[in-house]
């Protein structure tokens, strides 16, 4: 036993805490190298738009604004934080391993808000780089950090919609593209109310906001721009990740064969 | 129910009207009354109830019939509709305080990619907060996966992936360990391996729980058993109390031999024999039994002496379902 005991001693550590587990864990485990893969492509998409706005009969950063708004606003950076909202949580349900996280008792906003950091991080290293290189491609280089900025707080609110969403339905891809398309670009087009909720609409606003003599037809009446667009979305974000946190206690978690 | 007198309080400070009813066990850790659970029009459970204490537990029962169900209402994973699930009184659908003395190994194949098993189990192990650092290290070496402790999860085999999540569970040295069909995929040596792990922790004092369609493979765990039939109790007690009442159900069994009629006038004058007929289509003699190892054990016998060659002996009704339907019956 006096042998036993160092071993002991040298056994008990300072405890991880959980939300770095839960962090790390979904870094490990919820992106395969086929999820960066995945991922990689609406990324591509972006600069693919930058190449597109130098195709554009308007300066440089005008065509890139335009572009950008319509192109990897409304587009690619949708469904980058589809991809990743989906992979921290919805595919991780479906595919009948979360409930190992689950069945632990970890809180549930841990566990919600640490898949979201995670989240948020694949996407401060994807879709916002990707932006800003998009920039750099059309040639308005003083976009990039606007766009970078837009992109990423978009992600971010976005990727929170997600998690709760995959926190409701096992269907997250076809609920997160109605609520994109369907919601967002069609009655957020008309409504003003939905458009001042909406990660795409707002993330619009901030990139507007950050730049220098913006096209007039991108500035929307009746929504927040710029550090107010900012705020509303970390409110949007937050609201999104509460009602995730609520309905992770309602979850009906199956196995991968139900 | 002799062998354990049931104190006062036997279940959470009430003596249970039904505490000589043998699915109920003096000094429970889980208790389940009246549980329904329904699937759209499908029903899993129908008002079960039963409880589960220190020891060995065996969940028996067909496919379908709500052995996975009930564990996961167990464990909190499924919302029970109607009745009542407590693990040491508390609800673990809502009470997250349950897991930090329950595990559940599911059945399922599915387990996380891109970890490591000791990153699975440390991930396991960091959740539960189990302060010990060696802790994943010992739970994989008591299910004999130390040396693969760094190779991917998803590429392990079908009984690897169990072992894995058997010592996931393990990890927090939890006080109920639900097991849903553990001993899926294992070879037989670790299936000799894992039931003495079950066995020492049930008699140290855990509720272990295990599931299985398989009855000689409870009754090697367990020395309770809890049979479930389309999501109804259709028996509960001692596997022999099991075995016993399987052993008493009419059995048919096909016997196809070079000369039928000779043997079937033998068979004639076995007591086992409470029946005999010949079946042109199978092209055999069907026997009828109350009394399938007696039958076992006379049959080659007398087919020696008559100097009969037997081609083919063979039960009818001898799949565990039919035997539960007689249960239920």
């Amino acid at each position: 036993m006096t042998d036993a005991a160092p071993v002991a001693a040298a056994g008990r550590q300072r405890l991880t805490p959980r939300l770095v587990a839960i962090m790390l864990y979904a870094r490990r485990s919820c992106f395969p190298p086929k999820r960066w893969l995945a991922l990689l492509m609406p990324c591509v998409g972006a600069l693919l738009f930058g190449l597109l706005a130098r195709a554009i009969d308007l300066p440089r950063d005008r065509a890139f604004a335009n572009v950008a708004a319509e192109g990897i606003f409304s587009l690619a950076m949708p469904i980058t934080a589809l991809i990743i909202g989906d992979s921290v949580l919805g595919a991780e349900v479906r595919a009948g391993t979360f409930h190992f996280t689950w069945l632990t008792p970890a809180p549930r906003w841990q566990i919600v808000v640490g898949r979201w950091i995670t989240g948020s991080a694949v996407a401060m290293v994807t879709i916002a780089p990707a932006s800003a290189l998009a920039a750099v491609v059309a040639g308005s280089t003083r976009s990039a950090g606007a766009a970078y900025v837009a992109s990423a707080v978009g992600s971010v609110a976005y990727i929170a919609l997600f998690i709760a969403i995959g926190c409701i339905t096992r269907r997250t891809a076809v609920w997160a593209l109605t609520l994109v398309f369907l919601v967002e670009r069609l009655l957020g087009e008309a409504l003003t109310g939905i458009a001042q909720l909406s990660p795409t609409w707002e993330s619009r606003a901030i990139f507007v906001g950050l730049i220098d003599n913006p096209p007039a037809r991108l500035i929307r009446d009746g929504i927040p721009a710029g550090a107010d667009a900012v705020v509303r979305l970390a409110v949007v974000a937050a609201a999104a990740l509460a009602l995730a946190v609520f309905r992770m206690k309602r979850m009906r978690l199956s196995g991968a064969s139900d | 129910m002799t062998d354990h007198p049931l104190p006062p309080e036997a279940v959470h400070g009430t003596v249970p009207p039904d505490q000589f009813d043998p699915a109920f066990v003096a000094d429970a850790t889980v208790e389940a009354r009246d549980v329904s659970v329904w699937f759209g029009p499908k029903v899993a459970l129908s008002e079960l109830s039963c409880s589960f204490g220190a020891g060995v537990s065996g969940l028996l029962g067909p496919n379908g019939a709500g052995k996975t169900t009930l564990m996961r209402a167990i464990t909190g994973l499924t919302r029970v509709n109607e009745g009542s699930v407590l693990v040491e009184g508390r609800n673990p659908r809502t009470d997250r305080q349950v897991h930090h003395r329950m595990a559940l190994v599911p059945e399922d194949e599915a387990v996380p990619p891109g970890l490591t098993a000791r990153q699975f189990v440390r991930y396991i192990a960091d959740l539960r907060q189990v302060a010990d650092r060696s802790a994943p290290d010992a739970a994989l070496g008591e299910v004999g996966l130390l040396d693969a402790a760094d190779r991917r999860v998803d590429t392990f085999s079908k009984g690897m992936r169990q072992r894995t999540k058997i010592a996931a569970a393990l990890v927090c040295d939890p006080r109920v360990l639900v097991l849903d069909e553990p001993l899926n995929g294992a070879d037989p040596v670790q299936r000799a391996h894992l039931i003495a792990l079950f066995r020492r922790l049930g008699a140290a004092g855990r509720t272990v729980i295990v599931s299985s369609h398989v009855l000689n493979e409870v009754e090697r765990m367990a020395e309770r058993v809890i049979v479930l039939v389309h999501g109804r109790l259709a028996a509960a007690g001692s596997h022999r109390a099991i075995r016993d009442a399987m052993d008493d159900t009419p059995r048919h069994v096909l016997v196809r031999c070079d000369d039928g009629r000779r043997l079937g006038s033998a068979l004639v004058g076995l007591a086992a024999v409470t029946g005999l007929t010949f079946d042109p289509k199978r092209d055999g003699l069907v026997v009828q039994t109350l009394q399938a190892r007696e039958l076992a054990a006379a049959l080659p016998r007398l087919a020696r002496d008559a100097s009969i060659r037997l081609h083919e002996v063979r039960p009818l009704d001898d799949s565990l379902e039919s035997l539960f339907r007689e249960l239920v019956r």
